[in-house]
């Protein structure tokens, strides 16, 4: 093992359309709930979409800062889950030893609908949020703000893993991954098609798109020399990857190349035996979840049981890789499969072991897929801390 | 129907940004997509969109693009039968 | 800490100049009537159709990868995962956002799939990849400014997480506004290595 540190989750915070808090959120979905409906003339969106959104009376999603000064529905929805995350770890966030990762796609890109001079659009820059965010703390350091797509929550923790493991400034890093949907996101994938008009299928055979979701979820990882004195049941980090397609910028690649060089970097001297359960990107469009059968294949690992949360929640964009990481860890610790809500009759270009029901294992760790725009992929590889 | 041939290739040539094309250079019966203009499906969404803002014309799904698309006068033919404006 | 790498070239698109490795190639002159990036795609003989239908990040983006690797011979048909790309900027992609904004207005109701591709900030990275078929590492940062610290700290731990990786492109590139402000270098790791690439003859 290379790594100086083992990277842990010191706590965790969900805030979703099904509810708040990391467990809360864990328990509807084991009982197979989901916030999925049909909009209709919302938001000024000619067609209806199917999507999973925040309740616009939730007071988690119109909160102002001490001074009085409204914050936005993305930075609300962020401040909501870093805050919870910090209670519950017991870490002061304006301590100069956190870091504060911030991973969103668009942040308040709704803001180019109400000012369209863009010297007033300061709200729009992500860096300019990230400050609001961070500031709402007292946190000394510059957040850093990462965007790389569907892939940003990931991409994110994997940076986390990072700078806990190489910078000796910083103790605690907090991943935050926040996105809220607007006209401007929902618009986009209607024109590109790729929306489904009812509940997402992932990996199913007559899959026919992806549905859009809101959520912010925040992961604090800290770090230690050893694991005998961290708590029987914690989640340790063990690996990342971000490996780039370099095929098309919004096609996932047939080959599924770049997943595969992803799993293999986080797999390589790793007994996959040990490994519960996949959980995977599932979107449902047609090409990603092909692409994901295709690379879980060519690594080997057909056999292991596969899920897709997508089916719960949509494609959340920026959070997914945070909260799905959070959910599955939970599933691990109780040492539980999620079922992949929504796929009915598996079929992928190659098969796939899909979770159909809540199951048990006797895994100890898990596998996190993700891939997105712009051709990257990334891979995580956690295990479950057990003193035997 | 000429008419309407040499005005859709301007307007594939604006929309999709195709560099240093005229219209004489696209041939109206050749595939649009494969070989020759090396377009791809993002291109092929942005023509959908020409449909309905220049022509009035929705498609229910993206799957219908693939005859419409087969080539200019195809698509010429399909706008004359088709378009609402 | 031991350096773990060299800048082996560097390159910088500003509104006014083009300079790599910090000599000036290109001024921007008031007569030219097309615009600056189509000047400097022409003035290099770049051969990319593909360039005219980028938003203008991942234009300055390609432009500036073209610049730093013109003078290197490398294999243009294999993926390469020894080749990482690291990109930071302020704007992330608003400048297309704003184009984006304007296909979806109330009277004018036309989304472009085509504009959307567009709105995310690593598709720049994306672009780049796929011309010079980068596979390792692919990563976006946004920042108030090009905080060259952070971006050494991201460098080194790139370097140090995947022993594999020998190059790196990384830098700031930034287009607001009509402003455009790319400052990209591409590294390699130090030390006697096997790479995929020949050194400028």
């Amino acid at each position: 093992m290379r790594n100086k540190y083992h990277i842990y989750q010191k706590s965790h915070y969900i805030i979703s359309p099904l509810g708040k808090g990391s467990v809360c959120n864990y328990n509807t979905i084991s009982m197979g709930e989901s916030h999925l409906q049909s909009y209709s003339g919302y938001w000024g969106i000619p067609e209806p979409f199917f999507a999973s959104i925040f309740d616009e009376n939730d007071i988690d999603l119109h909160r102002s800062s001490s001074q009085g000064q409204a914050y936005s529905r993305f930075e609300s929805i962020a401040i909501t889950a870093a805050e919870s995350a910090f209670q519950r770890a017991e870490i002061n966030p304006d301590s100069k030893d956190v870091l504060f990762i911030i991973s969103t796609t668009k942040g308040n890109v709704e803001q180019l609908e109400k000012s369209k001079n863009p010297d007033s659009q300061s709200d729009a820059y992500l860096w300019h949020s990230a400050q609001r965010i961070a500031g709402h703390f007292r946190n000394p350091n510059t957040p850093i703000v990462v965007s790389n797509a569907c892939i940003s929550g990931c991409s994110a923790q994997l940076t986390a893993f990072n700078m806990l493991q190489y910078n000796d400034l910083y103790k605690h890093v907090i991943v935050i991954g926040a996105e809220v949907l607007s006209k401007f996101i929902i618009s986009g994938f209607q024109s590109f098609k790729a929306l489904s008009p009812e509940r997402c299928k992932p990996f199913d055979a007559n899959r026919c798109g992806l549905n859009l979701g809101e959520a912010a979820a925040a992961i604090i990882y800290s770090k230690s020399t050893e694991t005998e004195s961290l708590p029987d049941d914690t989640i340790i980090m063990e690996a990342g990857a971000v490996c780039n397609d370099a095929n098309h910028i919004s096609g996932p690649s047939r080959t599924g190349e770049g997943l595969l060089r992803a799993i293999h970097k986080v797999t390589e001297d790793f007994d996959t035996n040990r490994i519960a359960f996949i959980n995977a990107h599932g979107t449902a469009t047609l090409y990603n979840d092909d692409m994901e059968s295709v690379a879980i294949n060519r690594a080997g690992l057909q056999d292991i049981p596969v899920n897709s949360l997508k089916g719960y929640y949509g494609h959340t964009l920026g959070a997914a890789g945070v909260m799905e990481v959070i959910l599955s860890s939970i599933a691990l610790q109780n040492h539980n499969v999620l079922r992949s809500l929504g796929t009915e009759n598996p079929g992928t270009a190659m098969p796939l072991n899909v979770c159909m029901q809540n199951s048990n294992t006797n895994g100890d760790a898990f596998l996190k897929l993700i891939s997105g725009f712009g051709g990257s992929n990334a891979a995580l590889l956690f295990t479950l801390n057990q003193h035997r | 129907m000429e008419e309407l041939i040499y005005k859709l290739k301007e307007e594939i040539i604006d929309v999709l940004n195709l560099e240093g094309m005229k219209p004489e250079d696209i041939d109206e019966n050749a595939p649009l997509f494969g070989e020759g203009l090396g377009l791809d499906s993002i291109d092929a969404l942005e023509l959908i969109v020409l449909l309905e803002k220049n022509y009035g014309i929705k498609l229910k799904n993206a799957n219908e693009g693939k005859e419409i698309f087969k080539s200019v006068r195809v698509m010429a033919d399909y706008i004359n039968e088709h378009k609402t404006k | 800490m031991e350096q773990l790498f060299d800048v082996v070239a560097t390159c910088r698109i500003s509104d006014k100049e083009v300079l790599v490795n910090q000599e000036s190639i290109l001024y921007h002159s008031r007569e030219n009537e097309q615009d600056w990036l189509s000047t400097i795609y022409h003035h290099i003989g770049l051969q990319y159709p593909k360039f005219f239908k980028m938003d203008r990040l991942c234009k300055a983006g390609i432009l500036g990868a073209e610049l730093l690797l013109k003078d290197y011979t490398y294999d243009h048909e294999t993926v390469k995962d020894d080749w990482g790309i690291i990109l930071m900027n302020a704007a992330s992609s608003l400048d297309n956002d704003r184009h984006y904004q304007e296909t979806i207005s109330e009277d004018n109701y036309y989304p472009s799939p085509a504009v959307f591709v567009y709105t995310l900030a690593n598709i720049v990275t994306g672009e780049i990849a796929i011309r010079y078929k980068i596979g390792g590492e692919s990563s976006f940062y946004v920042m108030p400014d090009f905080d060259e610290e952070l971006m050494r700290e991201l460098l080194v731990q790139a370097f140090n997480a995947d022993p594999k990786l020998t190059h790196i492109l990384y830098g700031w590139a930034n287009v607001d506004q009509d402003q455009y402000d790319v400052r990209m270098f591409f590294c390699k790791r130090r030390g006697n290595i096997k790479t995929s690439i020949n050194n400028p003859s």
